[in-house]
């Protein structure tokens, strides 16, 4: 039962919309393929005369390095578009180089820039597949011209040619109609191998697009582990917000009114009366009431609610509660995501609570600011310094809930004082 | 009095509606979001708003934002604000118009009726219900500047008290001190704050002002 469908897979191959779009695949991305091998010769050719000529020629082989690297990307941006759009083959583009002030470390990032280099060894490698995937395109060029060959003859074409696909193959002419018939069954069989050659072709390219105009595995990887890990860390922040939300529309306000109708009993209640009743029931309303302060207390913990109205807001409340003078300072226009706003609260509550508990400090100063996609938090004090990341330590606490999200935290503590934590933060996990 | 609730929790909403008629006073209206507080209050003109802070539409700081808006607009009518939570930043925006007519008290205060109710009178009659919290966590945040530094701790509490919105005899009886006592403190902390000399009831709003714009500043 199988054969006839095979049978009918090979016969019916060149007919597929999937053979011609890898067809003009071969044929289109030849184009781009040849160009960027001539311009990437040239520059290596251009880099390696003016590196002959002095050692001046430094500055312009760099120049013409990166031009040379800035066109391999953009020729390997053109291959991956039409990669997708005739073979379907989807390739993510490799992470760009981070963008850095100053021209040294901005040619030096470009310099070191992998997917640039990546694209280089692409062009290089394509040509001789890009040739051969042409050739494959000849052969349904010849195909057809061979098929279509008694029809040349009717237009009045004088002894057409039998075409080879085959290069010295030769071109007997073709005397009579009889022959042309013959040329056409050539033709057709010739069809019936060109779709497999361009498909060939393009299984090479292929391999060849995804190993070296992809991110790259590790660098994929790492992608994707930023992605996930970033979804983990707000949907960590999201669900402690739902509960203490959960708990303030919900056990919270049921306490509350609990222990207001506990007290509107108690107040029915005469006291010469029943005076152990009565007794019972403020019991209940001081447990009731004391029930709900403990609440509050661990739904502020979950998610401190004046961070609703920012980190200044937040801090200016954290500072208002704290055992010794804050001096607050928040110069943040950019909001953070809810996640990082709350872990920058966290470590300021820490970092203040450390303050209290060992520092022996005065005063205290609390600064926030956000700019270049980064947050920065810095408590100092007037303490007696000497504080450490011990380990299991809070502060070593800090620093492995900020590198969650790629941030880090500084500690500058001389004995003697005075201490500054300082601590950075991405403005999104 | 006449009092419009706002709370979104049915259960409370309706609690304290029944509790308060049961007390001998009107509830104009009980609604359940920020919105619908404002329409409640300029169609009924209340003596008094009890407003829950968090509220729809956004939950966040709504009911704040609507009891500073009645307060401009209808000074007539008191403002307590209650909630579960005491926010320094909450207190200090609402104070910062002035705290004649305010309130900060914290949900569970609902525990003692008697004095939540008090406390509901003082402010629909003009003055000021503060949570001891609020008082706390606010004279925290300003007992560093020298002009209360030059108070004593007792004249501290006592400021603390009036803050609170507690007459002289009430102090008096929280200290477990005489009146005569409590009005000598009263005296020393004008002085100290160098308020002028005016009605008395006038000055303990001063007093409590002046202390609580020491306060941080939004």
């Amino acid at each position: 039962m199988r054969e006839p469908r095979a049978v009918r897979t090979v016969l019916t191959a060149s007919l597929k919309r999937r053979a011609w779009a890898e067809a003009v695949y071969c044929l289109l991305s030849f184009v781009p393929a040849l160009v960027g091998f001539v311009l990437i010769a040239v520059v290596a050719v251009a880099l390696g005369s003016v590196l002959t000529l002095t050692v001046l020629g430094a500055v312009p082989g760099i120049l013409f390095l990166v031009a040379g690297l800035a066109l391999a990307r953009g020729l390997g941006t053109l291959q991956r578009w039409l990669a997708q759009r005739l073979i379907g083959e989807r390739v993510e583009e490799p992470p760009r180089p981070e963008a850095r002030r100053g021209l040294v470390a901005g040619v030096e990032a470009r310099l070191r820039d992998t997917g640039a280099w990546r694209a280089v060894a692409y062009v290089l490698a394509k040509l001789p597949l890009a040739t051969l995937g042409l050739y494959a395109v000849l052969w349904w060029v010849i195909g057809a011209l061979n098929v279509i060959a008694p029809l040349r003859w009717m237009a009045g074409e004088r002894n057409p040619r039998l075409l080879s696909p085959f290069p010295g193959g030769g071109q007997p002419p073709l005397h009579s109609l009889g022959a042309t018939f013959a040329a056409t069954a050539l033709g057709c069989a010739v069809l019936l191998i060109a779709p497999w050659l361009t498909r060939g072709a393009v299984a090479g390219d292929r391999r060849l697009v995804r190993a070296l105009l992809g991110p790259g595995a590790l660098a994929k990887r790492v992608r994707d582990l930023e992605e996930t890990r970033a979804l983990a860390v707000d949907d960590a922040a999201e669900r402690l917000r739902r509960l203490e939300r959960d708990l303030h529309d919900g056990a919270q306000v049921r306490l509350a009114a609990l222990a207001m109708s506990l007290d509107m009993v108690r107040e029915q209640l005469d006291d010469r009366d029943r005076p152990e009743l009565r007794h019972l029931v403020e019991t209940a309303r001081d447990n009731a009431t004391e029930t709900l302060t403990e609440l509050r207390d661990l739904s502020r913990g979950l998610h401190p609610p004046a961070l609703d109205g920012g980190l200044a807001d937040a801090l200016t409340t954290l500072a208002a509660r704290a055992a010794l003078p804050v001096e607050v300072s928040v110069d943040a226009p950019n909001r953070p995501t809810p996640a990082i706003e709350s872990l920058a609260y966290y470590c300021a509550a820490e970092l203040l609570a450390n303050v209290i508990k060992h520092s022996g400090a005065r005063g205290c100063g609390i600064e926030l600011s956000t700019g270049d996609g980064t947050l920065r938090l810095r408590v100092r004090d007037d303490g007696r310094g000497g504080a450490h990341i011990a380990e299991g330590g809070g502060l070593a606490g800090l620093v492995q809930r900020a590198r969650t999200v790629d941030g880090e935290l500084t500690l500058h503590s001389p004995d003697g004082g005075p201490t500054t934590v300082k601590v950075r933060l991405p403005l999104h996990a | 009095m006449r009092v419009v609730i706002a709370e979104d929790a049915a259960v409370l909403r309706e609690l304290l509606s029944q509790m308060l008629t049961v007390r001998g006073h009107e509830v104009a209206a009980s609604v359940a979001d920020a919105d619908a507080l404002r329409a409640a209050v300029t169609e009924h003109r209340p003596d008094v708003a009890v407003v829950d802070i968090r509220m729809p539409p956004t939950r966040t700081d709504d009911g704040l934002r609507a009891a500073i808006d009645i307060r401009r607009e209808h000074p007539a009518t008191g403002v307590l604000l209650f909630s579960q939570y005491v926010e320094t930043t909450y207190a200090t925006r609402l104070l910062a118009q002035g705290s004649a007519g305010v309130g900060y008290l914290l949900k569970e205060r609902v525990a003692n009726v008697a004095e939540f109710t008090d406390a509901l009178g003082r402010v629909a009659a003009g003055g000021t219900a503060l949570d001891p919290e609020v008082v706390t966590q606010l004279a925290g945040a300003g007992r560093h500047t020298e002009e209360l530094r030059a108070l004593t701790d007792r004249e501290r509490n006592v400021l603390t008290l009036m803050a609170e919105g507690r007459s002289n005899a009430a102090i008096a009886q929280q200290l477990h001190v005489s009146a005569g006592t409590v009005e000598k403190h009263v005296a020393a902390i004008f002085a100290k704050l160098d308020l002028p000399v005016s009605e008395d009831h006038n000055r303990r709003v001063l007093a409590v002002i002046r202390m609580l714009r020491q306060g941080p500043r939004g």
